[in-house]
């Protein structure tokens, strides 16, 4: 059902613009509309990768040349059709991403978008010493349709159309499949992603593949249309900027983007440069640059999303969210978590609301930390912590700030590789691999700082961390529903991201990862920044967890509530292993307690 | 701001042009003939196709007050331009507009960029408007085009004719025939397409072994590691190819750094960067002087009132390729319309295919006369050398404006 309505305003758009295009004789029109398109698509392809993973590529122009020599030299050398070189050079393209990506998703961010800049100018630099400064497409007058030479234009836009209709069609497959979502994963969080189970090497590798396709294919076209090939014109720096600007005036991350910026954008230039490029030279690069520079202003994140805000605003006047930061009742925050309410051994819980009470912890051992080090630099983050897990426990990590306890789970869930020292998950030794691989061995984790998907429902935002052990879809989206319903959020599981309270985004963050069926969950912080009652409820589920069989480790700062939920603490301080053992007697050991507030509180405590 | 005032006049004049054309473009003998003008007048090449609007204006006047086309009853020619802008689609989509939206245009002239010609021609052969381009390129005319004209030499021609010119010139003044040359060319389409044929069996026909090749790209941050290997080679000529001002600018300090400046080792170049006006605002005209260059075409002996013209009118310091090729352009479009007998693209296309007019005017060499490829009959180059800040014509004999000098070693 709404696999049809989704597709329904694509099929309106490609029937409006095949009869506008059918209806339109003037032949620099209909030149138009097959440039809007054929841009379209490159922001498309663009999208892929960019717009969903948020790496920023400034070399799509390379993947697009690729498509455009393709055709002029199969033309000119082996005299191939267009028809058979499209395809090839959409082969050739994916090639070329895959060659790209590999040695390039090393990086990130910044490095990762300079990078991709190069391969395009190093192309335009190989294709200039080969000679291939100026090519056209030979012209085959006594064969016009077998070389895609058409005496009317809007065969090319019929084309073009087509082209498009299937890139959006493939964009939305992978929009809606476990791709798409591991791709918004990765752009929201790679790491967070890594912890989710996803293989964010592979996802980003197939990413780049079909972008590069796709810009390959449609460079090829652009060929056809232009007839005309240099260097600078197929592999320059404003090709590539033409995917930026087409997506990002449109709407990153979603299919109509490219098609809005396209259908906006090419035409504005266009006239602009008609109506003035021979009167006052120039003036239409500054129109269209202020242009762009406003609405990157006031959207930006672009048109599409600017528009679909304001629509979802409208449609919800009647029921305004609260922000995620007020609390449900009230209280302003700090008073209570950090320190005020954490004082050692001043609160000790009552012993019937402990965790442990009516749960059988196994005396097995799922997970062994066997003398692990990390230091960064001169830093000894964490030395020679060894302790074990028992399986169904629930085990606290507690310490001061800077005592390495974030370190420690890094340390466990693959983000970073210990120095030296072994973790054994069920006797086998999990050292050296990557966090997917851990989350797929059973080892789920949340963070400290939360990472959810502002723009994706709850439920989606669960289903994320569904897919792990999920053979199908299907599969994945029942788990991600059962783990909204485990943390109680059934109610809420339409609400996006953005909207949440902050216990319910806790709660998001659980369900995440616990949709993909972990064995032992590591919980850093998920107390933190929660009013009074709220951590009451947070307990709870984490309890319900551990009932279910569950092993859980936590880090914690807010003692008093750590007391209440844990079986066993581990207390670190500088990196290493101060005490072990049962929440009573830990909170009244005077090392905790100096550890914590100083060596004047430990004798009080001590008195 | 004479130029704004200019272009405006010329605005209007076609406006009023396209207002009056709907009523009268049926007539036998139209009030106006159109041409358009395709050229970049924004971006990067702009300089270059505003020189030649101007000469392209200045015809259109001088026709139009000698009487216009006598065989349309004194119709007057109007000159539209189409802003070709920086890049090869931009191009396109101007001829393309100039073919939707101005049925009325009977020929064109364009487009500076080899590859702006080759992209705005595929659209005009297939709406059969005739097309003359001053572009080197020899794909323009090598692609079996029916409508398109070229009158400049092709680039490979232009090498072939220009450097016997200068071996003779060298031994004419220094006795000895130059035995070694160093090549340092950017790897632009133009200057690629200018040394290739010399690579290729001209400069060993000449006798010349290349001792330094050198191909940057620009724009080049130092020049140092290509001029020490000119000094390392001392070459009896340099063949300097820069389409890029700031990198002309920084080869010829760096040679006159290194005691290279000067005419110590004699330099050529090929094209008209080293020879536009821009250059002097960054480059001393003493590092200039004596520098030459080969191009299709420049002010030449008998076109001094033109070239006295241009200067007043325009304040362009001298006349290069651009403005007087663009100038008999239309000169060329005006005869083929007297010889057409109607304001009929295929007509005047037909025209120009048949024209014969005799020894070029307005061109160096050959005859004002196309071949079956759409090249000018016998199409020749000028040389042009840098003498006390102003490029002069110096070859061939009959239209240098001045005596060519060889440097000479101080």
């Amino acid at each position: 059902m709404t696999a049809l309505k989704k597709t329904l305003p694509i099929v309106l758009f490609a029937l409006a613009y095949a009869v506008i295009a059918m209806l339109v004789t003037n032949s620099y029109y209909q030149l138009m509309l097959t440039l809007v398109l054929v841009w379209a698509i490159f922001g498309l392809s663009w999208n892929v990768l960019s717009g969903y993973t948020g790496l920023v590529s400034f070399g799509h122009a390379a993947f697009f040349g690729i498509g455009a020599y393709t055709t002029v030299l199969g033309q000119i050398h082996f005299g191939l059709t267009p028809w058979i070189t499209i395809p090839i050079a959409a082969v050739l393209g994916g090639i070329a991403g895959l060659m790209v990506g590999f040695p390039t998703f090393r990086l990130r961010g910044h490095y990762f978008a300079l990078a991709m800049l190069a391969y395009p100018l190093a192309l335009l630099y190989v294709f200039e010493w080969l000679g291939y400064q100026e090519l056209t497409i030979p012209m085959r007058r006594d064969a016009p349709l077998a070389f895609m030479q058409f005496e009317d234009p809007r065969a090319y836009t019929m084309i073009a159309l087509a082209m498009l209709i299937g890139t959006v069609l493939i964009t939305r497959m992978i929009e809606q499949s476990r791709f798409g979502r591991a791709l918004l994963a990765i752009k929201q969080n790679e790491a967070a992603a890594e912890a989710a189970g996803i293989d964010t090497l592979r996802w980003k590798l197939r990413a780049i593949t079909v972008s590069g396709a796709i810009a390959g294919m449609v460079g090829a076209f652009y060929t056809v249309v232009l007839l005309v090939v240099t260097p600078p014109s197929v592999f320059g720096m404003l090709v590539s900027a033409q995917a930026l600007t087409v997506t990002m005036f449109g709407g990153i991350g979603t299919v109509w983007g490219p098609v809005i910026g396209a259908v906006i954008l090419i035409p504005i230039s266009e006239i602009l440069h008609a109506e003035l490029g021979a009167k006052i030279p120039g003036i239409q690069g500054v129109i269209f640059g202020l242009a762009i520079v406003a609405v990157i202003l006031l959207a930006p994140e672009g048109l599409y999303w600017r528009l679909r805000d304001a629509w979802r605003g409208r449609k919800r006047d009647s029921s305004p969210v609260p922000p995620a930061d007020v609390l449900a009742d009230g209280e302003p925050r700090g008073t209570q978590d950090g320190f005020a309410s954490s004082e050692p051994g001043l609160r000790p819980a009552p012993q019937d609301e402990r965790a442990g009470s009516g749960r059988d912890v196994s005396r097995e051992t799922i997970l062994s930390v066997q003398g692990i080090s990390k230091t960064f630099g001169g830093l000894k983050a964490v030395q020679n912590v060894s302790f074990d897990v028992k399986k169904g426990e629930i085990l606290g990590i507690i310490g001061p700030n800077g005592a390495g306890k974030t370190t420690l789970f890094n340390l466990l869930n693959g983000f970073l590789a210990p120095d030296e020292g072994k973790v054994m998950l069920d006797g086998r030794d999990m050292i050296g691999k990557r966090p997917h691989a851990l989350c797929a061995a059973g080892v789920g984790r949340t963070f400290q700082v939360m990472r959810p998907f502002l723009r994706m429902s709850v439920e989606e935002n669960v289903l994320t961390g569904a897919f792990v052990h999920a053979a199908t879809d299907a599969e994945a989206l029942r788990r991600a529903k059962e783990a909204v319903a485990t943390v109680g959020l059934a109610d809420v599981a339409d609400r996006l991201g953005g909207e949440l309270t902050t216990k319910q985004l806790r709660l998001m963050e659980l369900a995440r990862a616990l949709a993909g069926q972990p064995r032992i969950l590591l919980l850093d912080e998920t107390l933190a920044g929660l009013g009074h009652g709220e951590v009451g409820d947070v307990l709870a589920v984490i309890r319900k967890l551990a009932a279910t069989g569950i092993t859980i480790m936590i880090i914690e700062h807010t003692m008093g509530a750590m007391v209440q939920l844990v079986d066993r603490f581990v207390v670190l301080d500088h990196g290493m292993v101060l005490v072990e053992g049962e929440p009573h007697s830990v909170t009244k050991d005077p090392r905790v307690i100096e550890a914590y507030l100083g060596k004047k509180w430990s004798t009080h405590a001590d008195a | 701001m004479a130029n704004l005032d200019i272009t405006r006049r010329g605005l209007m004049g076609s406006a009023a042009a396209t207002l009056a054309m709907p009523s009268i473009a049926r007539a036998q003998n139209p009030a106006e003939v159109k041409v358009a003008l395709l050229v970049p007048v924004s971006g990067l090449y702009s300089r270059f196709g505003q020189v030649m609007k101007m000469g392209g204006e200045m015809a259109i006047e001088h026709i139009n007050a000698a009487g216009g086309v006598k065989a349309l009853g004194g119709a007057k020619m109007t000159m539209l331009t189409l802003d070709c802008g920086d890049t090869t689609e931009k191009a396109k989509n101007a001829a393309q507009r100039m073919v939707a939206q101005e049925p009325d245009i009977v020929a064109a002239s364009g487009s500076y960029l080899s590859s702006f010609t080759l992209a705005v021609t595929e659209v005009t052969e297939r709406a059969q408007i005739p097309v003359l381009t001053l572009s080197y390129s020899d794909l323009i005319t090598g692609r079996g085009f029916k409508y398109v004209f070229q009158t400049s030499a092709t680039a490979a021609s232009q090498a072939e004719q220009a450097l016997p010119e200068i071996m003779r010139l060298a031994e004419s003044v220094t006795g000895k025939r130059p035995q070694t040359v160093a090549i340092i060319t950017d790897n632009t389409g133009a200057s690629v397409a200018s040394v290739k044929p010399m690579k290729e069996g001209l400069l060993q026909k000449l006798g010349l072994k290349l001792v330094v090749d050198e191909t940057f790209t620009p724009p080049i941050a130092d020049a140092t590691p290509l001029v020490q290997k000119v000094r390392a080679a001392r070459p009896d000529l340099l063949f300097f190819l820069p389409t890029v001002i700031s990198d002309a600018k920084l080869i010829l300090e760096k040679m006159n750094e290194f005691g290279l400046g000067q005419g110590r080792v004699p330099t050529i170049s090929f094209g008209i960067a080293i020879a536009m006006p821009d250059i002097l605002n960054t480059v001393s005209k003493d590092l200039l002087q004596g520098v030459l260059s080969c191009v299709g075409n420049w002010g030449t002996k008998g076109q001094e009132p033109l070239i006295a013209e241009l200067k007043q009118k325009y304040n362009e310091p001298w006349m290069d390729q651009n403005a007087i090729s663009t100038y008999g352009d239309m000169w060329i479009i005006k005869e083929a319309l007297e010889k057409a007998g109607k304001a009929d693209k295929v007509a005047v296309a037909d025209a120009l295919r048949n024209l014969d007019l005799g020894p070029a005017k307005y061109f160096p060499g050959g005859q004002m006369k196309f071949d079956d490829k759409g090249r000018r009959v016998g199409a020749g180059l000028t040389v042009i050398q840098w003498q006390n800040g102003t490029p002069v014509t110096v070859f061939p004999d009959d239209l240098a404006l001045s005596k060519p000098f060889w440097p000479k070693k101080a």
